[in-house]
């Protein structure tokens, strides 16, 4: 074998071992039948199920977006409740909790139709503890060989329920959306997998963002298709969504990217026009408030055949010059440092 | 035995064409450069492993840096040069070396040539290319352990599939300035970097570029700035894929063609 084949042997061989150990990894990883950032657990939520929310809480809480904003600048550098929270249940929400995912049901199932699921490392028996003496009127019942804890049982559709669908992961919501689930993960189904409009939007999601959602147009169609116009002269006419996809990140800056997917090529321009028009009219107001020249140029709009990609990135400089000035003490440092 | 008035079959001739332009190719200074171009991201991905990941708070994810890697570094950058430096070379080379000769005068047709030299250029940049990118995958996408690199897999085979195609379309057009022009490069280097720029406009401009298409088909949209920020645009695949087709059939179509009937005079 001469040296240039043993190059190009050498070479195949990395290529296919890299390739047989990424297929390897898709296979056998834990999130191996996870679509897209919903997890394979997700995928056992109620069937009905039209918009999937996600939330990434080792990225928040690393982001300098939390840094600056969600803790508490008076107590011990966490949030307020979160040291009792800790004490009561061992959960330290900023170390022990990895992903929040919430799927919004119909609206006829009324404002409590979501289910969430919290991933993370849980201190089971503490925790059950913790719901069983800390919360007034909580009751218990097996569900699949599950126990659910429920809130509020004889108040009808406002019960609420908590479980651990499993060793790392709680599910919360109303009772029935919960024992849904419960009864899904015990059975192996996936009924989420039924709506492959949803199904397609959650694989378009970048991966590695911190917080991410996607909405079928089941959802998007009981949106108001008009909204008033600017001085409350008029309304403006939405062309109506298939679709949206919206990702986010914060980190090195707040960059969010939302996708909507009109009718065809044409409602997409409008929708861009749309999305144009309220950011020539923020550049506007910049001549009385300077910093608004700088988000109206934070935000750019472009379109592809049939959807409206917008992209807002904010410089946390910027959100900090919006920021209302904090009253200087008499040392000339802001209150509260 | 084979009948000597008649040439050499096409699969035989591109065949031994290959294996001779291949032994030439992959062993050379040029594939030397080409491979610390190409495998550069490699030591990038290690110094964010052991430097930046763990002593530094990372400002970009694993992910994010892999995107920036795979779409202004080696989609944008690294392999059009790649292709430049070898596709305009495939006949160049032979001029200039007075070898094209030898390669005339054998009862082989000249297609024959060119398919076995644009096939030899193929198969030593991808030798050089993927295992620099699946490397590169790997040493940043474990840099957390295994999460979420079975997530990431789908975007690693698209991105090797798209740099493929890359290597492909520039690599076809490339060949084609190498037989059109005698001195192709500085013309290709305009192509790159200036030509490709339009892709960043708006309007109808970005589809005479090669990026444009080929940035369509990535799923990475790493963070711009100026005007590839404002007029960003995400062609639909299908289309993107037919008119890398095209170009790579015609760029080559007409190489061939032109090389088959052009009359190659040799300096003394």
């Amino acid at each position: 074998m001469t040296r240039s084949r043993l190059v190009v042997l050498s070479s195949l061989v990395v290529v296919g071992v890299g390739v047989v150990g990424a297929l390897g990894a898709l296979y056998f990883d834990p999130p191996r039948a996870a679509v897209g950032p919903l997890p394979a657990k997700g995928l056992a939520l109620p069937g009905d199920t039209q918009f999937v929310m996600g939330f990434d809480v080792h990225r928040f809480v690393a982001s300098p977006f939390y840094q600056r904003f969600g803790k508490d600048r008076q107590g011990q550098g966490r949030p307020p409740g979160f040291t009792e929270l800790e004490e009561k249940t061992g959960l330290n929400p900023e170390r022990d909790v990895d992903r929040i995912v919430f799927a919004g049901r119909s609206v006829d199932k009324g404002p409590e139709g979501g289910v969430i699921l919290v991933s993370g490392r849980f201190d089971r028996t503490k925790l059950s503890r913790a719901i069983e003496t800390e919360s007034k009127g909580v009751t218990f019942k097996s569900h699949e060989g599950t126990t659910v804890y429920l809130f509020r049982e004889g108040a009808g559709a406002r019960s609420g329920a908590v479980a651990f669908l499993d060793d790392d992961t709680l599910v919360l919501g109303p009772r029935a959306g919960v024992e849904a689930t419960i009864t899904n993960y015990a059975g192996g189904k996936a009924p989420v997998r039924a709506n492959a409009s949803l199904m397609a939007l959650l694989e378009s999601v970048k991966p590695g963002s911190t917080f991410w959602a996607v909405g079928d147009q089941s959802v998007l169609s009981r949106l108001p298709l008009s909204i008033p116009g600017a001085a409350g002269q008029g309304s403006v006419s939405l062309p109506p969504i298939k679709s949206v996809v919206v990702t986010g990140d914060l980190e090195p800056m707040v960059a969010v990217e939302l996708t909507g997917e009109a009718v065809d090529s044409k409602a997409a321009q409008n929708l861009a026009d749309v999305v144009r028009g309220f950011v020539a009219l923020a550049s506007l107001q910049a001549s009385q408030k300077p910093e608004l020249k700088d988000l109206a140029s934070a935000v750019s709009v472009t379109t592809d055949a049939t959807r409206v990609h917008v992209n807002v990135r904010v410089p946390y400089e910027l959100i900090d010059s919006l920021a209302p000035k904090r009253p200087v003490a008499a040392d000339g440092a802001p209150e509260g440092r | 035995m084979r009948d000597t008035s008649r040439p050499v079959p096409f699969a035989r001739a591109a065949r031994a064409v290959f294996d001779l332009a291949l032994e030439g190719m992959v062993w050379s200074r040029r594939s030397l450069f080409m491979a610390v171009l190409l495998g550069l991201p490699i030591v990038f991905a290690i110094v964010y492993r052991v430097v930046l990941a763990t002593h530094i708070p990372p400002r970009v994810t694993p992910f994010d840096l892999y995107g920036l890697l795979v779409v202004p570094y080696y989609l944008r950058f690294a392999v059009p040069l790649a292709a430049l430096f070898y596709a305009t070379a495939l006949i160049a080379d032979e001029v200039e070396g007075k070898t094209l000769t030898y390669l005339l005068t054998r009862p082989i047709r000249r297609e024959g040539i060119l398919a076995g030299k644009f096939a030899a250029y193929v198969v030593t940049t991808l030798s050089l290319a993927m295992p620099a990118v699946i490397v590169t995958f790997f040493a940043l996408m474990t840099v957390r352990g295994r999460t979420g690199l079975g997530a990431a897999v789908p975007d690693l085979l698209r991105d090797l599939g798209v740099l493929a195609l890359a290597l492909l379309a520039y690599g076809a057009l490339f060949t084609l300035m190498g037989v059109l022009l005698k001195r192709p490069l500085i013309p290709g280097l305009l192509f790159v970097f200036v030509w490709e720029l339009l892709a960043n406009l708006p309007g109808y401009l970005p589809r005479l570029t090669l990026t444009a298409y080929l940035r369509s088909l990535v799923r990475h949209r790493p963070a711009e700035e100026g005007l590839s920020e404002i007029f960003g645009q995400v062609l639909p695949a299908a289309l993107c894929l037919e008119v890398l087709a095209g170009a790579v059939i015609v760029s080559l179509a007409a190489a061939a063609w032109i090389f088959s009937t052009r009359e190659y005079v040799m300096d003394q």
